[in-house]
């Protein structure tokens, strides 16, 4: 009975386990590990990837996803830059990032929820498409001079970067609607069956168009933050940032087969690849070797989830069997 | 409905493909110039640069294609081009050997070709080029003078296996680091010639070196990335700072005085000279295999960059 309460407990809290464990262990390996100009680094240099992290978490738990949104962050940043070299505003650059992110996404959820189109293949044309945008509305070309719009991504409040401050701030937003919204548990539902959920009377569609605009708003968010980091908008920015965003969701516990999530096993997640990364750095290891590291570390935690799902599953067929066997 | 909705798609795709067809004078020279990939910054300028040249001939009209990065992609393009029969066609490659033996298609075909940014060396063809050993070359000549003893230095490279990059890491070693074994490698990477990894690698060296003396970069790009991340921070006033490529955001930080200098690859000069070049081969003024020109890759410094930041001012990407 203790043994299967341990065994309970472990498999909750696996990923914060690990998240320790990985914090103890790169605090040994490099002392700069834990200087606190590079805790907060790390913090900054995660942020946009958190931020994605969410709206691909939001959309996996639905059985959706997002392919596109890469490419949405730099056209979003792009036109952002561009209407606050004309109008001098972060806050109406910020709002048209939000706008362009809305906007994308909003197809994208006209596509699969009216036209049934799989969401690998309309988010996948909306990643062509949102990239060619960003190409011709810049002809190819950075854009500099950026005054201080740069503040978003560069700025701080004491000693706490904005960025942090957006990351904090759409963490609890996010863990609040997932947690204690009827949409948030609409989400799990139309994940885990999404035939169940319309028979239960939930507007299916309706979840789905709001996911999808949740992700628009986040990833124009995160466009503001990249260009502005990065003091230049950047057309080719962002490229295959929606692999960063859904391994974080994904090494974080939440399961591609859908209905399967959290907000605080994501943001694990983005930091256990974050301190990954920063110890590779800062011991030096190959490039090369950090990638097969990564990819090590996505499929070991793939098998993790499929191996928790199955012994669930064995689990509730020897319940099922036990209460048929009482039964007779 | 359904079949209404497909229609309006089909039409508004044809439609935007009337829009994309070139019109041109049927007595004029047609050119393909098939770009490597519009979504690299150099090749999108070098492409406008094209443009724009051949905007100064009127018996000669040029079509712009787009590689996509993608070896397969821009190969289907070059047989595209032989079968649409081009007057001639310029070729930017993606990856030289992976282009060569559509190059010879070309070549075989009848067709003269440029290939350019970089030179795919085939018979038959002629090349128009930037160097890139001697664009890195040049800031070593500096650097050997500029970097101090014993200095501690990372180095930005751009995507594994690309021949500008191994070409400029080259030069680096032979006319930089064997000239100077004090000076200490004390991080190398490869930031694909972006400016957000060239940051995240520059914000974990910062964090594992006491001081870091130069960053030497394969391009503008990633340097302006890493001297981001040291801009406000008077531990690293004066560090030194070499790129390659002379884009506009370099001659600004030059300007600032936060890097300290740049082998400038022009798409300028490339487009004039390739587009000078073709004209000649297609007026029978010389042949295509005559043609082997390389830009020059002169060196931007303090000294010197005001007469660059003109150069983008009149070309709108600096205001």
């Amino acid at each position: 009975m203790k043994n299967s309460k341990l065994g309970h407990v472990l498999e909750k809290y696996s990923i914060y386990i690990i998240l320790v464990g990985m914090f103890l262990l790169c605090s040994v390996l490099n002392p700069n590990f834990l200087s606190s100009r590079n805790i907060v680094n790390i913090a900054r240099q995660l942020t946009v990837g958190i931020i994605l992290a969410y709206g691909e978490m939001l959309l996996v738990i639905a059985g959706l996803i997002d392919l596109s949104v890469g490419s949405v962050l730099a056209l979003a940043g792009c036109l952002s830059i561009y209407s606050y070299y004309s109008t001098g505003s972060i806050l109406v650059a910020m709002l048209v990032a939000i706008a362009v992110g809305v906007a994308c996404n909003l197809v994208n959820a006209v596509l699969v929820t009216h036209f049934g189109v799989p969401a690998f293949i309309a988010t996948l044309a909306m990643q062509m498409a949102a990239r060619g945008a960003a190409l011709y509305s810049t002809n190819g070309q950075n854009l500099l001079q950026l005054g201080d719009y740069v503040k978003v991504g560069q700025g701080s409040i004491g000693v706490i970067p904005i960025p942090v401050i957006f990351m904090v701030v759409i963490s609890v937003i996010i863990w609040y609607i997932v947690n204690h919204t009827r949409y948030g548990r609409s989400l799990y539902a139309i994940g885990g069956n999404e035939a169940a959920a319309v028979a239960s009377g939930i507007n299916v569609k309706r979840s789905k168009y709001i996911t999808y605009i949740l992700n628009g708003i986040l990833a124009g968010i995160a466009g503001v933050i990249f260009m502005s980091r990065v003091n230049a908008g950047l057309p080719n920015g962002a490229v295959g940032y929606e692999m960063e965003g859904l391994t974080a969701a994904i090494v974080g516990g939440t399961s591609f087969s859908g209905g399967v999530g959290t907000t605080m096993g994501t943001l694990a997640g983005a930091f256990i690849i974050g301190f990954l990364n920063n110890i590779m750095n800062l011991n030096g290891v190959d490039s090369y070797i950090q990638q097969m590291v990564k990819g090590l570390i996505i499929a070991v935690a793939v098998v993790f989830d499929i191996r928790s799902k199955n012994r669930k599953t064995r689990k509730i067929i020897l319940v099922e069997n036990s209460e048929k066997k009482e039964a007779k | 409905m359904k079949k209404r909705t497909v229609g309006m798609v089909v039409g508004a795709a044809l439609l935007s493909m009337c829009f994309g067809v070139t019109s041109y004078a049927d007595d004029a020279y047609r050119v393909a110039y098939i770009a490597r990939a519009q979504e690299d910054s150099f090749a999108a300028w070098l492409a406008d640069e094209m443009r724009a040249a051949f905007e100064e001939y009127d018996d000669m009209t040029l079509d712009v294609f787009d590689g996509q990065a993608n070896d397969e992609k821009e190969n289907s393009i070059i047989e595209n081009c032989i079968a649409n029969d081009y007057d001639a066609i310029i070729v930017q490659a993606n990856n030289g050997e992976a282009q060569l033996p559509y190059i010879q298609q070309i070549v075989d075909a009848g067709i003269p070709c440029i290939t350019t940014n970089p030179r795919v060396e085939c018979e038959g063809t002629g090349s128009v080029d930037a160097d890139p050993y001697e664009q890195a070359k040049v800031n070593c000549d500096l650097a050997l003078e500029q970097i101090p003893e014993n200095a501690k230095v990372v180095v930005l490279l751009g995507p594994a296996g690309n021949f500008h990059s191994n070409e400029r890491r080259a030069a680096w070693q032979a006319e930089f680091f064997d000239k100077r074994p004090d000076v200490e490698i004390v991080g190398e990477d490869i930031a694909n010639w972006n400016k957000d990894e060239a940051m995240t690698l520059m914000e974990d060296w910062v964090q594992a070196n006491e001081h870091i003396d130069a960053i030497i970069s394969m391009n503008d790009n990633m340097c302006a990335g890493a001297l981001e991340v040291v801009k406000d921070d008077p531990a690293y006033e004066g560090v030194l700072a070499y790129g390659v490529d002379g884009t506009a955001e370099a001659c600004l930080l030059i300007q600032e005085g936060r890097m300290t200098s740049t082998g400038l690859q022009s798409a300028i000069d490339l487009a004039q000279m390739n587009t000078d070049y073709v004209h000649k081969v297609l007026t029978g003024e010389m042949e295509v295999t005559d043609v082997r020109d390389d830009v020059p890759a002169p060196l931007i410094t303090a000294d010197n960059v005001e007469e660059y930041i003109e150069m983008y001012k009149e070309n709108g990407q600096i205001k």
